[in-house]
C-alpha cells in the first residue's frame, strides 16, 4: 500500500479539500463585503468568524487523521510535520512579538497571520521529512527489489 | 538499530510491497525500517517476527 492511498490518508484529504475551499471563500466573502472601518455589528463579526470555524474544521480534519492513521511510521512523519509547523510559527511570532515590543516602527503582524503561517510551516515540514530524515516518500521510485 | 529485514524478504522472494501488504502497513514504512531510518514499535516488531516465524532478536540487533 501506498501512503497516499491508506484509508485515513484519503479521508483526510477528501476532508481537507472542501474545508480549505470555506476557509477562502469566507476570506473572499468577508473581504468583499467588509470594510477596514466596518462598525461591530452582529453582520461584521457573523462574517469574520466564519473562516474562524473553516479553520477549526482544518484543525479537527489533522486531529482524525493522527487519530484513524494506524500506520506508526506514517503517524510518525505527520507529527514531526505538525512539530515542525508549531516550532517555525512560534520561533517567527515570538521573534517579531518581541521586535513589536520594543521597536515601535516595526508594523503590527495581524494574528490572522498565524494559521496560514503554520500551514506554510506543514511544507516546510514535509521539506524536513524528505531531506533531513530522508523519508521517501510515494512519488518516489520504490526499492522494491 | 540494525535489522536482517531485507535479507528475510529476499530469501522468500518478497517485494517491499508484498511484506506491507501481509503486514497491513505502508511500503513507505518498510522501507524506512529496512534502511534504518526508523525502530518500529515493539507491537510491530512483534507482528513482523510472527510472520517470519522468528524471534525478535534474529530480526532486529543491536548496533
Amino acid at each position: 500500500m501506498q501512503a497516499k492511498d491508506h484509508p485515513a490518508i484519503r479521508r483526510y484529504t477528501r476532508r481537507i479539500i472542501p474545508i480549505t475551499s470555506a476557509y477562502v471563500g469566507a476570506i473572499t466573502l468577508a473581504a468583499a463585503l467588509l470594510p477596514d472601518d466596518a462598525p461591530a455589528s452582529a453582520l461584521t463579526i457573523g462574517l469574520a468568524l466564519l473562516p474562524g470555524i473553516a479553520a477549526l474544521g482544518w484543525l479537527w480534519a489533522m486531529g482524525r487523521l493522527l487519530i484513524e492513521l494506524d500506520d506508526e511510521y506514517l503517524r510518525m512523519l505527520e507529527v514531526r510535520k505538525f512539530l515542525v509547523a508549531t516550532g517555525a510559527t512560534l520561533a517567527i511570532t515570538s521573534v517579531w512579538g518581541v521586535l513589536e515590543l520594543f521597536s515601535p516602527e516595526v508594523p503590527k503582524l495581524a494574528v490572522f497571520f498565524v494559521f496560514p503561517m503554520w500551514c506554510i510551516g506543514l511544507t516546510l515540514g514535509q521539506l524536513v521529512n524528505r531531506f533531513a530524515f530522508g523519508d521517501q516518500d510515494s512519488c518516489q521510485p520504490s526499492e522494491d527489489a | 538499530m540494525k535489522n536482517r529485514l531485507k535479507v528475510l524478504r529476499a530469501e522468500r522472494d518478497w517485494t517491499q510491497g508484498d511484506l506491507a501488504d501481509a503486514l497491513e502497513i505502508s511500503r513507505q514504512s518498510i522501507n524506512a525500517i529496512e534502511t534504518g531510518k526508523y525502530d518500529p514499535s515493539l507491537p510491530l516488531a512483534f507482528r513482523i517476527a510472527d510472520l517470519f516465524n522468528l524471534p525478535i532478536e534474529a530480526i532486529f540487533l543491536r548496533d
